[in-house]
């Protein structure tokens, strides 16, 4: 058995071999392609292109008796949807976030109210960072009155 | 005495889901002790909960307590005990509803960051994905990943990363995935009129709160504020921004209140344990003082 990890990761192989050719392949060339670089079975690369074509990651093509593989969307049209769900653009169940972001994003007016935050904090208590050395800031002016 | 059941349990839930998540939304304590405000919050909703289903499910069951009850009454009863059924199954609904959709999206989350993310060797076993927007979150699940885009990992300074990551892993440890996925469940069971996004927001921020304390703990203050700063930068898409929520500022301003009052909070262990205490109460009182005496008579009546 493969472990999901691995799926995961010889998915992402995969696809990128389908990115890189012009036309479409069959699962003997994929395998061929990978066996270079990794020891993985034919069967394996068989399953794994099945699955994709699940997911709708790539497109199946009868070809003869054989299927043929191609890429259904573009590497940056995959980035371009995981950044959109990830920025919340598409939200259905009461804008209840299916992801936890570090930081939402800030309007013009948030922006400034930020940064004036972030002055006060550092005049308050120019020395920080426990146990390391500030790079890239050096008006560190001990306890200036904000 | 258990006459009065139905009208003391009621009472408590309305108390429960209107006035007291008002106050405590406004309450400025939570955000010095997050971790204890957050438990409150739970009980505060497992209470109001069980003291709304347990009313109608008494004021149901009491028609047992009558010798010969006329049709009235048993119709009477038989509504509460409908109606109790109706909220327990658009609970049980709602939480299945946004359960599922909350896997489907993460699933595909997940599908997707493992067709093209790669690893960076500044920032080990995360997920970097070459975008356009500095960007920083975490699919929530077992285990939870953590994705970063590289403008992100580009502008970021290394204390300031591992504050970013640190947070994200402290969501990820301590699923608070799940706490905000019950109080959303909670949320979307109520009808549109009814209900208020109190709870959901202030828990929200709570969550981001801890999160953050962990990061301070871990690269400190000024790295966070900053890593807060950049970003935050990126402006938000129209209609994008949660509305109530805990802004990047406030979360700022609260390391420097933080600092500030450092030497007065030595209150924080009263606090703390007056929040625990409160939150142990909201459960156990309720269920002894009234649901136990009402199960007793019932059962005697039977
Ligand atoms: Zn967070």
């Amino acid at each position: 058995m493969v472990g999901r990890t691995r799926l995961g990761e010889l998915e992402r192989v995969i696809m990128d071999q389908l990115w890189t050719l012009d036309s479409p392949a069959t699962v003997r060339q994929v395998h061929e392609a990978l066996s270079d670089s990794r020891d993985v079975a034919y069967t394996t690369v068989m399953t794994v292109l099945d699955r994709l074509a699940r997911k709708g990651s790539v497109e199946q093509i009868r070809d003869g008796r054989a299927y043929r593989y191609r890429p259904a969307v573009s590497r940056d049209e995959l980035t371009a949807e995981l950044m959109h769900q990830a920025l919340d653009t598409v939200d259905g169940s009461d804008r209840m976030a299916a992801l936890l972001r570090f930081v939402g994003s800030a309007s013009a007016d948030d922006a400034d109210a930020i940064r004036a935050a972030l002055a006060e904090l550092e005049n308050g208590r120019p020395e920080q960072s426990p146990g390391r050395a500030e790079s890239d800031r050096t008006d560190g002016t001990a306890g200036s009155p904000p | 005495m258990t006459h009065s059941t139905p009208t003391v349990l009621l009472t408590l839930a309305l108390l429960l889901a209107g006035p007291a998540p008002a106050l405590l939304s406004r309450a400025r304590w939570p955000s010095r002790v997050p971790r204890a405000a957050l438990v409150l919050w739970q009980s505060l909703a497992l209470s109001a909960l069980l003291s709304a289903l347990g009313a109608g499910a008494s004021a149901g069951a009491m028609v047992v307590a009558y010798d010969h009850p006329s049709v009235v009454l048993v119709v009477l009863h038989a509504s509460a005990l409908l109606l109790t059924l109706v909220v327990l199954a658009r609970l049980l609904w709602s939480a299945h509803v946004l359960g599922m959709t909350l896997r489907t999206r993460r699933r595909r989350q997940r599908h997707l960051v493992d067709l093209v993310a790669r690893t960076d060797g500044r920032a080990p076993g995360v997920h970097v994905l070459d975008a356009g927007r500095p960007l920083a979150y975490c699919i929530p699940g077992l285990p939870s990943r953590l994705v970063v885009s590289s403008p992100a990992l580009d502008d970021l300074a290394d204390d300031e990363m591992t504050a970013v990551l640190e947070h994200e892993r402290a969501h990820g440890r301590a699923r608070h995935d799940l706490v905000l996925e019950g109080f959303g469940a909670l949320h979307n069971a109520f009808p549109r009129f009814v209900r208020s996004r109190t709870a959901l927001d202030s828990t929200s921020g709570l969550v981001e709160m801890l999160a953050d304390d962990a990061a301070r703990r871990r690269a400190g203050d000024v790295p966070l504020a900053r890593a807060l700063v950049r970003l935050a930068d990126a402006p938000a898409p129209a209609g994008a921004m949660a509305a109530g929520a805990v802004t990047p500022a406030a979360r700022i301003r609260r390391l420097t209140e933080y600092e500030l009052t450092r030497r007065e909070l030595t209150d924080a262990p009263v606090v703390t344990s007056l929040a625990y205490l409160t939150a142990a109460a909201l459960v156990i009182v309720p269920t002894v003082a009234v649901a136990a005496p009402w199960l007793a008579a019932v059962a005697a009546a039977l």
